[in-house]
């Protein structure tokens, strides 16, 4: 599995060059706090993080920073990771029960969700003053094989620094979403065989035959790209399991809700789980399943499945999720490095260390209060978003 | 333990068996297991002597003297004063005795160490479905105004208990209908009761309209126009109404006077028929209508309309029903209102914000498309009375209340403004601060004893007492 991740770490970096070198060469900036929440290194008190050229340059207390360099003095305050949103269907220019699928296939692995998004979208700000600085876009639940879902970041420019990852993975579900009255699968095992036939044809191909959909499944069973798979309950999980058993996949299971039911299996395989929004669960019984799920051992990431949920709220998520039992700083990785890692990023993002992406947020208090306030977003080392003071 | 079941001693008359298997638990302490035979004869035994007790608990005891209980040395938030540090709240049978830094504690008074902790009124969720069975809250389809949600509450609905466990002990709860006129709402107490009846501390404390509801996120139109229409069709037919009830009181009054006259001269004359008599008439009774009937109470400002209204268009239009026909509105969501946040101030009309983030809703309509979590936050810094609700996806999402407060925080408000929003300000606005909302003397004992700052993430419930009753206590043995 972690092969198979740094395989597609290395797809990524070289597909796409890396942002910000041009546009930031030189660019310097310091940013002191009361607290630093590095992820990666426990907590830094009265520390100074220095940037340049968008990368993170120095971490630590007694860091020199040159004379005249720009300087963000947050004073008492707290600076964690930018937010990753592991699971969201933003700036897709829809709304929240739109399709963002093509139905009439079941099938539609070379369909890429990076080609319907718009990095100008209004609706990405509320995202960004939420502290979320990366997302992953998915196509949504209603085909088995749904397309191939992309990294960005919420920079927002059109010179496409943003984009991260054009194709991070493919998108599959097992609910019933992906069942329909008038074309295949119609039902759990038909759904199951069609993912099957598609997986066993990818098997056989051959690079000089023309067939998208076989090539990008293809690259599935090599391992070069990963399933992210969506199932619910512990039958569509168990179903789902089966298949990435078959042809073992590199999986993640996203929405899992019941997955804390089968977390040995899931330790077992090192198969992560992408959370659905907290907030949709009302029972004390479920909001306990991440906290569950994390002790086990299962790698935990949050999803804010965005427009259905505000993207920001994958901090709620881990609110609530510290609420009914997760350990504070399982919640805090879950929003930063377990879900980089779970997009193959982690060389990248999620931590606050010399040489990953300058993108911080400031907060007024710990980033799991619910009361703390997002004061500044940094991404690349701009800043794109700071709090009006009243 | 035994006060726990005084306190739910109606939980108990009707959960009979679990309650007894339950209180035998508790007793026995680290005795979890009882074989089932055992339970019930310990069970019925302690339920039987519990009885009495919880019969007394509600009046005065043998001795003719109320329960009292005495919550000392917390960190007394009474919302309607500053914080008292140090503080005691002593609370007699269901009523707040007295609340301060000096207050005596009689003897028999049960003592609650609540040192290091806070104490606060019970939270209310002014944008609640709970007892309301899930399918039927979040129904379309008209409704009228007539339709009482106190009608339809199931006070077994599941889990319900979980809610309370969050400090909640007040809910306004209310018909859901989409366009035009829902019903009326209720606020309800979470004091365990069984008996819908019991459940509603106060009925009619709104009538329910909404404008420019789209039936999902799909889709609106300009058939929203419709809502504001007919609201306004349905107000004036009620204004006509109210006002032929008005004449036909008079004439009635008139009638009965005339007639009275009549017998008297009739009586004193000598029986022969007075010349300038008119034959007397008695008023035709104009036809009763209950819909009618509750908005002419509407009209006279005697319950206020509460109107979900999302997008500037239609708050604009409930403040105009307000200015037309006087009337008392609570604007319901006001997602929007922070573009014409000054428009609303200047009305001083107030409004339940919510819900403060979208992830709390089922199912996000088209009018949540302008939404700012900053909403609250903005209204209440105009000096608008601004309480928070939940908007949750069912009755259970109640619970987050404090999340949700806490959120609005976040984002801007005031935090003693959002905590406010949680107690106080949703009790003001439905017509009921003078019995809960705030830790003041008179006042019901609905109250709250917390391990810190609700608004903390750490912090936990540790007692709620509803009517001066210990509803729940937080289980501390490990």
């Amino acid at each position: 599995m972690k092969r198979a991740l740094l395989t597609i770490v290395a797809i990524g970096l070289v597909s796409v060059p890396t942002p910000g070198r041009a546009a930031d060469a030189g660019r310097t900036l310091a940013v002191r706090a009361g607290r630093i929440l590095t992820v990666s290194n426990g907590a830094i008190e009265n520390g100074v993080i220095t940037v340049r050229d968008g990368k993170i340059d120095g971490v630590g207390v007694d860091l020199a920073v040159p004379k005249g360099m720009e300087t963000i003095d947050a004073g008492d305050k707290v600076v964690v990771p930018g937010f990753i949103d592991a699971h969201c269907h933003l700036g897709l220019s829809l709304n929240a029960m739109a399709e963002i699928d093509e139905t009439v296939q079941p099938v539609t692995a070379q369909m890429r969700i990076i080609d319907a998004f718009d990095p100008t979208a209004d609706e990405l700000a509320q995202a960004v003053r939420a502290g979320v600085t990366t997302m992953m876009l998915a196509p949504g639940g209603r085909n088995p094989i749904g397309g191939q879902t992309a990294v960005v970041k919420l920079s927002g420019d059109r010179r496409k620094r943003w984009l991260v990852k054009p194709s991070a993975g493919v998108e599959m579900s097992f609910t019933s979403d992906a069942l329909m009255s008038d074309r295949r699968p119609t039902s759990r095992p038909g759904l199951i065989t069609l993912v099957q036939e598609n997986l066993d044809k990818a098997a056989g191909y051959e690079s000089d035959t023309f067939a998208p959909t076989a090539e990008v499944l293809s690259r599935l069973t090599r391992r070069e790209l990963p399933a992210y798979v969506r199932a619910v309950a512990v039958d569509e999980i168990d179903a789902a399991l089966s298949v990435i058993d078959r042809y073992e996949l590199a999986a993640v299971l996203v929405g899992a809700q019941q997955a804390d039911e089968m977390a040995e299996m899931l330790v077992e395989r090192e198969v992560a789980v992408i959370c659905g929004p907290q907030l949709l669960h009302s029972q004390d019984h479920d909001l306990k399943r991440a906290g569950r799920l994390a002790a086990a051992g299962v790698k935990v990431a949050f999803g804010s499945f965005a427009p259905r949920t505000m993207s920001g709220d994958i901090r709620t998520s881990a609110i609530l999720a510290v609420r009914y039992g997760l350990k504070r700083d399982e919640a805090l990785k879950a929003l930063t490095i377990n879900a980089a890692e779970i997009l193959g990023l982690d060389g990248r993002l999620g931590s606050i260390q010399p040489g990953r992406d300058a993108d911080l947020v400031i907060l007024d208090g710990d980033p799991l209060e619910p009361a703390s306030r997002v004061e500044t977003v940094i991404i690349d080392g701009n800043v794109v978003y700071r709090r009006e003071q009243k | 333990m035994g006060f726990v079941w005084r306190g739910a001693s109606d939980l108990m008359l009707d959960r009979g068996r679990w309650s007894c298997y339950k209180a035998c638990n508790l007793v026995h302490g680290e005795r979890k297991m009882i074989d089932v035979k055992n339970a019930h004869l310990i069970g019925t035994v302690l339920f039987l002597s519990l009885l009495p007790v919880g019969v007394r608990a509600a009046g005065p005891s043998a001795e003719g003297k109320p329960e009292r209980i005495a919550i000392r040395g917390g960190m007394v938030l009474t919302i309607s004063t500053n914080p008292i540090r140090d503080g005691t709240v002593l609370v007699e049978g269901e009523t707040i005795r007295a609340v301060g830094r000096d207050v005596v504690v009689p003897d028999g008074a049960r003592v609650v160490d609540a040192k290091g902790k806070f104490v606060l009124p019970g939270f209310m969720d002014a944008q609640s479905s709970l007892y309301v069975m899930a399918s039927e809250a979040s129904g379309s389809g008209g409704g009228s105004a007539e339709w009482s949600v106190a009608d339809a509450l199931d006070p077994f609905i599941e889990r319900h208990e979980e809610v309370l466990h969050q400090g909640v002990t007040a809910v306004y709860v209310a018909p859901s209908g989409i366009g035009g006129f829902a019903g009326r709402g209720a606020v309800l107490s979470l004091n365990g009761a069984t008996r819908p009846e019991k459940l509603v501390l106060k009925a009619d404390a709104a009538v329910r309209a909404s404008l420019g509801l789209s039936a999902g996120s799909q889709s609106s139109s300009l058939a929203r126009l419709d809502d504001y229409a007919s609201l306004r069709e349905t107000l004036i037919e009620a204004q006509a109404y109210a006002q032929r009830q008005r004449r036909y009181r008079q004439d009635l009054a008139e009638y009965e006077k005339k007639k009275a006259e009549q017998e008297k001269e009739k009586k004193a004359g000598d029986g022969s028929k007075p010349k300038d008599s008119e034959e007397l008439k008695r008023p035709d009774k104009p036809a009763s209508n209950p819909t009618h009937e509750i908005l002419a109470k509407v009209l006279d400002k005697e319950i206020p309309l509460q109107v979900e209204a999302h997008r500037v268009s239609d708050i604009l239009n409930a403040l105009r029903l307000a200015e037309e026909f006087k009337l008392s509105v609570i604007l319901d969501g006001c997602t929007e209102g922070y573009r014409i946040a000054g428009e609303i101030a200047r009305r001083k009309v107030p409004v339940v914000a919510g819900p403060v983030s979208t992830s709390f809703v089922a199912m996000p309509r088209l009018e949540y498309r302008n939404h700012s979590p900053e909403n609250a936050a903005i209204l209440a810094a105009k000096g608008i009375q601004t309480a928070v609700g939940v908007c949750g996806r069912d009755g259970l999402s109640s619970k987050f209340i404090t999340l949700a407060a806490a959120m609005a925080t976040a984002n801007g408000m005031d935090r003693d403004a959002a905590l406010r929003a949680i107690t106080l300000t949703p009790a003001e606005i439905f017509g009921v601060a003078d019995r809960i909302g705030s830790l003041d003397v008179g006042k019901r004992a609905d109250l709250v004893v917390m391990t810190g700052h609700p608004f903390d993430a750490d912090s936990r419930v540790e007692m709620v007492l509803v009517g001066g009753k210990v509803v729940y206590e937080r289980d501390t043995t490990p």
